[in-house]
């Protein structure tokens, strides 16, 4: 998995390439929790490159949605491919998650 | 490298959950197909309304092609061509005719036939893979799970379509369809201790139309049991440290509950989907 991290005026997009898993979750709850700690708590998770994600990947979008929430924030999904929509969509997710077609709509919804 | 079914100290327990989905279930033979020839073992198998009779036959040892040709033979349109004149007539006159918790509208002489036909006096304790099939009690609307006991009775009871066919008396208890306590059960392969899982289960269809009472009743059901799949598989997901794989084969055409004929498209698809989590299933069962 590859995570490029960029700031787009208050908004942190966080691209990612490759599976969420059990393998590589940790990696991406650093990734975001980096931020979070930084102050950075609007976060777009640019998900036009994942390709799979499992119940670790799960737990590790609602962590960081949680924290980001806790501190005034949110974590936004953009691009999300068909695979990893239906997981989403099982699970409940994309009743508590908010999801973009695009980085630029996502980025586009949090206030200026 | 540690594979899952090996049974040795330390490496991975891995289960298959098969939930409810009628002959959309069939896709479990695919995924089937493809733990065989990655040499991927299973160290348990729980099933689930349609899930419970391919969870049974690959319990059992049955490879594919048998599998697939029993169900064939068990599962075609005239289990539900008698009807059940007395439930029918409880209906409108429940006084007279006595309507009760047995009520089904379907003679379910045939559906027992078959069953037994297909897997005789044959034991959860004999699979050759640990099996556990699941019900539902209706009168707490608990989930029972058969881990012992006639192969013929856990299935009946945990195919027990409400409307349809009767609720199922196991044990002084009467049990509905197991996707009335959970669609797709993977509750019970954590509680197993299974560390990594492959579930696979569906959704139930709506209907296209609703133009009798019975579409009706199934359209309420379809609503209930959907949201119910989608909570308890957000609990297990969250709840849990163990590996939850979601096997979803996608169905371009509309599987209905008799298509049997489908049966070969609906295997390759769970094939198909199967295949695309092997990299990550190796990857698991390398690194545990």
């Amino acid at each position: 998995m590859e995570i490029v991290t960029e700031q787009r005026g208050a908004v942190t997009v966080i691209s990612i390439v490759g599976s969420v898993d059990g393998m590589t979750a940790a990696a991406l709850v650093g990734s975001f929790r980096a931020q979070v700690t930084g102050g950075n708590v609007l976060i777009v998770g640019d998900f036009a490159g994942v390709e799979y994600t499992s119940s670790a990947g799960l737990r590790a979008l609602l962590e960081t949605v949680k924290e980001t929430r806790q501190q005034g924030g949110d974590l936004r999904l953009a691009g999300v491919q068909p695979e990893v929509l239906r997981v989403l969509e099982l699970s409940g997710f994309t009743h508590i998650l908010k999801l973009f077609p695009d980085i630029e709509s996502a980025v586009a919804s949090f206030p200026a | 490298m540690n594979v899952g079914g090996s049974g040795e100290k330390g490496a991975p327990r891995v289960a298959v959950v098969l939930g409810s989905g009628s002959v959309k279930c069939a896709a479990a033979l695919g995924l089937l197909k493809v733990l065989r020839r990655e040499g991927i073992g299973i160290d348990m198998i729980v099933g689930c309304s349609g899930g419970s009779i391919y969870a049974a036959l690959i319990a059992l040892g049955h490879d594919v092609d048998s599998a697939e040709a029993m169900t064939r033979r068990l599962w075609t349109k005239e289990l539900t061509s008698r009807r059940n004149h007395k439930s029918l007539f409880s209906v409108f006159l429940p006084r007279l005719f006595g309507f009760d918790e047995s009520f089904g509208m379907v003679d379910d002489a045939l559906i027992l036939q078959r069953l037994r036909a297909t897997f005789g006096g044959r034991t959860l304790e004999e699979a050759r893979i640990p099996l556990y099939l699941t019900a539902t009690d209706f009168h707490t609307g608990e989930q029972v799970v058969f881990e012992s006991g006639p192969i013929v009775d856990a299935i009946r009871a945990s195919i027990a379509i409400p409307y349809i066919f009767r609720p199922w008396p196991v044990n002084g208890r009467m049990l509905v369809d197991g996707f009335m306590s959970d669609p797709m059960p993977v509750g019970v392969a954590i509680r197993q201790g299974a560390n990594i899982i492959v579930t696979m289960g569906f959704e139930s269809p709506y209907q296209h139309k609703i133009n009798s009472p019975l579409r009706f009743a199934f359209q309420l059901s379809s609503i209930t049991s959907n949201n119910l799949l989608k909570s308890n598989y957000a609990f297990y997901n969250l709840a849990h440290h163990a590996e939850i794989l979601p096997i979803l084969p996608e169905f371009k055409d509309r599987i209905h509950l008799f298509d049997t004929d489908k049966i070969p498209y609906v295997i390759e698809e769970g094939e198909r989907a199967a295949e695309r989590q092997v990299p990550y299933l190796r990857r698991l069962l390398a690194g545990a």
